[in-house]
């Protein structure tokens, strides 16, 4: 056997499954999943297996829009509680819900704006980064959501 | 069904306590409100104990060295309305005819700092920085600011009467007064959230002994009705808060506040225009605000005017958090419900020294917390 070194690239890995498109090559392309109720049509962030809305069991996976509105926001200043795996030393950063198009509005860390300048029904887009890098080696990734340039 | 009364009522300061250990806490209150009820440990029949974050049969545990008598003892949480349920299954007990005599005790130690994320957030909300609490307030803060107009400045004022009531309440944690430029001041925790804005989990107890209101007057001169005890948990889409991911943006139910405190109207058979003080779940100084228009005190949108008016100060139309409210007590999640009561009871009696609510008859307690426990209680003289 011929030894071949394999230059190593580290995998990306979703920061949950149930939340980010697969596969994670091209993060351009990456969208966050949601799960829909074939009968009053609520869709929820990640998955689920009956409706919180009708109690419904006949669900369906779905892809949600990469854009939205503010609907509203904060910002923490200062680190948030337990194993947080951002920056160190911690960075303020806006957390917000964007409102997509598909009937929910979904949390989300806010990057590449000023966080004292943010205001309701400002236009977001979907952003897919390396959060940290497990033990494992992977780069883990997280959804964020950026201002869409005008 | 019988109709229930609280004959006695018992409180452990709220605060600090390193090296008590929490039967001493939780015992304390018990023996109080068992000799204001003139009441013997050997006579309870029943006891529920909520705490949240103590081990299994913590009731049983704080208990035993008052007499292990075999009666039933259970443990109960619901989050911040975990008070409220013991107080129920208390009510219940007795409503039923199942006891004569029963108690409910609350009893916290919460570790200092931020609660640990990982009880209420899934491992990937932690690992990405969502899981600060006051976070999901402040968003809530931010909407209601943009949809009518609501200031910094007049949350800073709910924290301001808080802080300013809690002077005269020997059980609260912080007995401190602070300007409007100190609240104003005081560091950003999620914004528009500050520091002096926001309630600290801690330690503490309280408790209430019921009987049937036909016996209520074999213990106490002043026996006080259970009027409703409502507990819930919010309904989908009626409330954002922990450790919710997303919110529909289509459907907009009712919020716990308002789901319980109507069906708690409805069972005392009285409006919020006949409240004469409240206690509520201010863990932050705009959640009051919020409160204020969920529990009817005023309309949609005029909460900030209410505060600004003064109506919910002590000497105004409907006083709230008299005690100093969370925001100055700080929250021993286990017992926070049954310290209300505690509160309002004492205030119905005419027991409230300085902050005493002139001629008070009517007093309603209000509980929310994660996942959307909810409760409301009414008390009447």
């Amino acid at each position: 056997m011929v030894d071949t070194k394999i230059s190593k690239q580290p995998k990306r890995v979703p920061i949950s499954e149930d939340l980010l498109t697969t596969p994670l090559d091209r993060l351009e392309e990456v969208r966050l999943k949601g799960t829909k109720c074939r009968s009053c049509g609520e869709v929820v962030l990640g998955k689920s297996t009956a409706c919180q809305n009708c109690a419904n069991q006949d669900m369906e996976a779905v892809v949600l829009g990469n854009k939205g509105k503010l609907y509203s926001y904060t910002v923490l200043r200062h680190r948030p509680p337990g194993d947080y795996k951002g920056p160190e030393p911690f960075v303020p950063f806006g957390l917000g819900l964007i409102e997509l198009p598909d009937g929910l509005s979904v949390l989300a860390p806010l990057t590449g704006c000023d966080i004292d300048n943010l205001k309701i029904g400002m236009e977001f887009e979907l952003l897919t980064e390396k959060l940290y890098q497990d033990e494992d080696g992977n780069d883990v990734m997280m959804f964020l959501f950026k201002p869409i340039q005008t | 069904m019988r109709e229930v009364s609280i004959v006695g009522v018992g409180i452990h300061k709220y605060g600090r306590f390193e090296g008590k250990p929490f039967q001493d806490i939780g015992r304390e209150a018990v023996i109080m409100a068992l000799k204001d009820a003139n009441i013997e440990w050997k006579d309870v029949q029943t006891a529920y104990c909520s705490r949240q974050r103590l081990p299994s049969s913590t009731g049983a545990k704080t208990l035993a060295d008052l007499g292990k008598t075999g009666i039933p003892i259970v443990d109960i949480e619901a989050a911040c309305a975990s008070g409220a349920a013991a107080l129920k299954h208390a009510y219940m007990a007795v409503a039923s005819e199942f006891s004569d005599i029963a108690l409910a005790f609350g009893v916290e130690k919460v570790p200092r700092g931020f609660m640990d994320p990982s009880f209420d957030y899934s491992q990937w909300q932690v690992h990405a920085g969502m899981s600060t609490n006051p976070s999901y307030w402040a968003m809530k803060a931010r909407r209601h600011m943009e949809k009518y107009g609501t200031t910094e400045l007049q949350i800073a004022k709910v924290a301001y009467k808080n802080h300013k009531n809690s002077v005269h309440n020997p059980y609260s944690m912080y007995q401190k007064a602070f300007t409007l430029e100190e609240i104003l001041g005081s560091r950003l925790v999620c914004d528009p959230i500050r520091l002096l804005e926001i309630c600290a989990p801690n330690e503490g107890a309280a408790a209430a002994i019921v009987c049937p209101k036909s016996m209520a007057r074999k213990f106490t001169s002043k026996p006080i009705d259970i009027a409703a005890v409502v507990h819930q948990t919010a309904l989908y889409a009626a409330d954002f808060r922990v450790p919710q991911t997303s919110l529909s943006a289509k459907i907009a139910n009712p919020g716990p506040t308002v789901v319980t405190s109507r069906k708690a109207y409805d069972e005392a058979g009285i409006g919020p225009e006949d409240l004469d003080l409240a206690e509520v779940q201010d863990t932050d100084a705009f959640c009051e605000i919020e409160i204020y228009e969920d529990l009817g005190l005023c309309e949609y949108g005029e909460g900030g005017r209410l505060i600004d008016d003064g109506v919910t100060e002590i000497g105004g139309k409907i006083p709230v958090s008299v005690s100093g409210g969370l925001i100055s007590k700080g929250e021993p999640v286990g017992a926070s419900h049954l310290g209300q009561i505690f509160e309002i009871v004492c205030q119905l009696r005419g027991e409230a020294g300085v902050r005493q609510v002139a001629n008070a008859k009517v007093g309603l307690a209000q509980v929310l917390g994660a996942v959307g426990q909810c409760a409301t209680t009414i008390l009447k003289k």
